[in-house]
């Protein structure tokens, strides 16, 4: 009989991008510790663009120098997977996760990534798709819904998945998306006709089908995550 | 890699030799890795690091089993000629399936000789783990270390453990 297994979410709303950043890694350190269970962060970002460990600046299209004049941040992390943008109305996901006390490898890991975001696709009636090799993510068609970009340190998982609910198009105009030329990238609103609920609705429901998928017995909601959130700004 | 791992090990236990029963049981590639999937003459971390012993280098990859679990690898960070590495802790990374894993070092050392073809061919940690995907060369500071990883036997069974406690 094993242990019943749960995650503990956190509902941040808008967070900075260092922000989150920092407080995935006091995450990282205190789930490798086992000083708390599997946990999820799921918040969104204003807008931002990333890259990932390979540093792919080339799939920038504008000058640094200009993304502040368009309102963006540009952050380089550890994270695998090319060039990405967060913003407002994208529902951002990151499972702070023991590996092998869930019994995943990375690529099974992110297969169950895209799974949760497939699986949430569907409730909209939209058949999304994992991607091909070498094109990790989810797709509707020829076109992505849903990155990933995942680090896996000393076992533990940071960073995650972004699901487009409705997010302003043009940022991607600005970069060559994951780094994939010739392909769109979309989103829900663009998918589905349906009546989209109050993104909060949204947002549970996507941390609902991660929890089915990687199997958790309880989802327990963090009790007033801004409290960490103000530490965090209180060691500056 | 549970069923694979199970076959491998079954088969071995049957003592089975046939060619059709080998094709009965899995496609022939998958059959000549999983015979091969665990070295002998290999020294195992529980993170799936491998470290071959000669002398007074010490080679270090990643196991079979860590690349399946990883998928395709298209991008290997590793450290520089002469920087020191130490047990346990984290000396590069690898990415696939736009997720970056560290590597954990086996042994405590100075690195005298990186890989340099992954640079290019990153592919090789899957196709070659335990020969030409080698991703350094370093000199022991402390050859009793060796000691406490596993040996090819106990690999096996911490692997198998490993894939079926889930």
């Amino acid at each position: 009989m094993r242990t019943p297994r749960t995650l503990e979410v956190w509902k941040l709303g808008t967070v900075n991008y260092l922000k989150s950043l920092k407080l995935q890694d006091k995450l990282v350190s205190e789930r490798k510790a086992n000083r708390i269970p599997d946990t999820l962060l799921s918040l969104q970002h204003p807008p931002t663009y990333t890259l990932g460990k390979r540093r792919t600046d080339h799939n920038l299209l504008i000058p640094e120098a200009e993304l502040k004049s368009i309102g963006a941040e540009l952050h380089y992390t550890q994270r695998g997977g090319d060039i990405t943008f967060h913003g407002p109305h994208q529902a951002i996901l990151y499972p702070i996760l023991s590996l092998r006390s869930i019994g995943f490898g990375a690529r099974s890991y992110v297969e169950a990534l895209e799974r949760s975001m497939i699986e949430f696709s569907s409730l909209y009636g939209v058949k999304a798709r994992a991607g091909n090799k070498c094109e990790t993510g989810v797709w509707v068609g020829d076109r992505k819904i849903g990155a990933i970009g995942v680090r896996i340190s000393s076992g533990i998982t940071c960073h995650g998945l972004a699901f487009n609910i409705d997010p302003d198009m043009k940022y991607f105009e600005h970069i060559v998306p994951c780094g994939i030329a010739d392909k769109e990238v979309t989103s829900l609103r663009r998918e589905t006709d349906a009546q989209l609920p109050s993104e909060e609705v949204i947002h549970e429901q996507l941390v609902t089908c991660l929890a089915k998928v990687f199997s958790y017995d309880d989802v327990v909601v963090k009790e007033d995550p801004s409290v960490i959130l103000n530490i965090l700004e209180d060691d500056d | 890699m549970a069923l694979r791992m199970w076959a491998s090990s079954t088969a071995n236990a049957l003592k089975l030799s046939s060619s059709a029963s080998k094709s009965h049981l899995l496609p022939a590639f998958s059959i000549s890795r999983c015979f091969s999937s665990v070295l002998e003459g290999l020294k195992y971390a529980n993170s799936h690091e491998w470290v071959k012993h000669e002398g007074s280098v010490a080679t270090i990859g990643i196991s079979d089993h860590a690349q399946d679990h990883l998928g395709e690898v298209v991008f290997v960070e590793l450290p520089e000629e002469k920087s020191s590495v130490s047990k346990e802790k984290n000396f590069g990374a690898v990415e696939s399936v736009k997720a970056t894993s560290e590597i954990i070092s086996p042994i405590s050392g100075e690195v005298i000789e990186v890989n340099t073809k992954l640079a290019d061919s990153p592919g090789l940690i899957n196709s070659s783990p335990y020969e030409e995907g080698w991703m350094i060369k370093v000199k022991p500071n402390n050859p009793a270390e060796l000691e406490s990883l596993m040996g090819p036997k106990e690999y096996t069974k911490f692997c198998e453990e490993e894939d079926a406690a889930h």
